[in-house]
């Protein structure tokens, strides 16, 4: 059995070393927020918290997980409280499809830890790897710029 | 289940690493696995033969970190490239490094692939081999022995050893400029990098490197476009006349003429940034 730490539980979970986070997550935890599209690094849309940073999770194996802190979208609301960067997409209309939201969420979150005033320059860069096919690029943006405003309010700045 | 059946092996120190992969058979080493991830799903899909062991090297701590010292930096092989771009040691000629690392794929990549991982994987197009060249960079593997990264490129990035960190001697007089073509804005297809190293003894160019990446095969010095420039002096019209002195086979990418084409535009436009340069 081996121990992943995901959204600050300890699953123990019986892993063979050819899966990949992205499957163990759906299929084994069912933490099904986690998408599956491209698999093949170009999407975006399966991108998950590891230690802090945005990584993808269809070319990670499960087992190279071990004693890393990992977080998906499902691990950022406190209780009924979203997370800002949450709120922020629902108040600013930045959700059409809503397949690409929970990576560009974790990308987001991976840059407003580090710096919540990003420019725009700053958001591109951090989110060049999620792609958005209702091109709704604009309101996203303006989403996450909303909430590092409101990161920064609530002290949670980085 | 996107790979085939395989068995995972994460060892936590190097000298543990090395003595499974001299153990194993049918052993691959993974560093950031971005690259190998997806190969091993495309082997599985064509058919063909996968490893049977992985054996990672992202636990052993003693492969991650950057160090400088007044004569040199020192990039262990498991930095991933978003930690070198981050790092704070990038100044005199390790400055490009900065430049070299934003440019290359996107975020959640940059997050996992290693400059290991980038030099290693014998993908020909990848980014660092042209500016390990350029910057005449030592590679160091597992056991203590070393070679100059255009020697390790000449001879088609093989080794069986562990890639353990790449040595790059610190020069605060050099000039460099540094291109690099990919397909599109947002489709990290690189097609082309390129980099010139020289230092300007007044308006004399001198040790001048030029380090290409043709993407069609490993990186390699255009050695006769050196000679050119360490026989030239600053002037306005010597991106121009410099492109009549190109080993032309290394820019010959057996595409059609728009690569070629876009080489001698990144070569003039990097002559020209080094002419202006004061």
């Amino acid at each position: 059995m081996t121990t992943l730490h995901i959204n600050g539980k300890n699953y123990e979970v019986e892993l063979k070393g050819y899966e990949t986070l992205l499957e163990v997550l759906r299929d084994k935890l069912g933490l099904t927020g986690t998408k599956t599209a491209c698999e093949e690094s170009e999407c975006g849309t399966c991108c998950v918290s590891i230690n802090g940073k945005s990584l993808l999770s269809c070319i990670k194996l499960a087992a190279d997980c071990e004693g890393d802190r990992v977080t998906t979208i499902e691990g950022l609301a406190d209780g009924d409280k979203l997370h800002p960067l949450q709120q922020a997409f629902l108040d600013r209309g930045a959700v059409q499809c809503g397949f690409c939201i929970p990576g560009m969420i974790i990308s987001a979150k991976a840059l407003l830890e580090k710096n919540t005033n990003p420019t725009r320059e700053d958001i591109d860069y951090a989110l060049d790897g999620n792609l958005c096919r209702c091109a709704g690029y604009l309101k996203i943006i303006e989403a996450i710029e909303h909430a590092g405003k409101i990161m920064q309010e609530e002290g949670q700045a980085a | 289940m996107l790979l085939n059946t395989l068995t995972f092996h994460a060892p936590k120190t190097l000298a543990e690493a090395s003595d499974l992969f001299g153990k194993l058979e049918n052993v691959r080493l993974q560093a950031g696995g971005t690259f190998l991830l997806n190969a091993l799903k495309l082997q599985k899909r064509k058919g063909t033969k996968t490893p049977e062991h992985i054996i990672s090297l992202s636990k052993v701590k003693e492969l991650i970190g950057i160090d400088t010292d007044k004569d040199k930096m020192t990039i262990k092989a498991m930095t991933t490239i978003d930690d070198l771009f981050e790092s704070d040691l990038l100044n005199d000629n390790f400055a490009v490094l900065k430049t070299v690392c934003r440019n290359i794929s996107t975020q959640p990549i940059r997050n996992m692939a290693t400059v290991g991982g980038n030099l290693t994987c014998r993908y020909t197009w990848t980014e660092m081999p042209a500016v390990m060249i350029g910057l005449n960079a030592a590679m160091h593997f597992d056991g203590g022995s070393s070679m100059e990264a255009e020697k390790f490129f000449k001879n088609a990035a093989k080794t069986d050893k562990i890639f353990t960190h790449v040595e790059i001697k610190r020069d605060p007089k050099a000039s460099i400029a540094y291109r690099r073509v990919k397909k599109t804005q947002f489709v990290d297809i690189p097609l082309l990098s390129l980099m010139i190293n020289t230092t300007f003894n007044g308006n004399q160019f001198t040790n001048t490197r030029v380090a290409v990446n043709n993407c069609v095969a490993f990186a390699q010095r255009d050695q006769k476009l050196e000679e050119f420039l360490n026989n030239s002096q600053k002037s306005s019209t010597l991106a121009d006349e410099a492109l009549n002195h190109i080993d032309a086979a290394i820019y010959d990418t057996r595409s059609s003429d728009y690569k070629s084409h876009m080489f001698r535009v990144s070569l003039k436009s990097a002559i020209a940034q080094l002419v202006n340069s004061k």
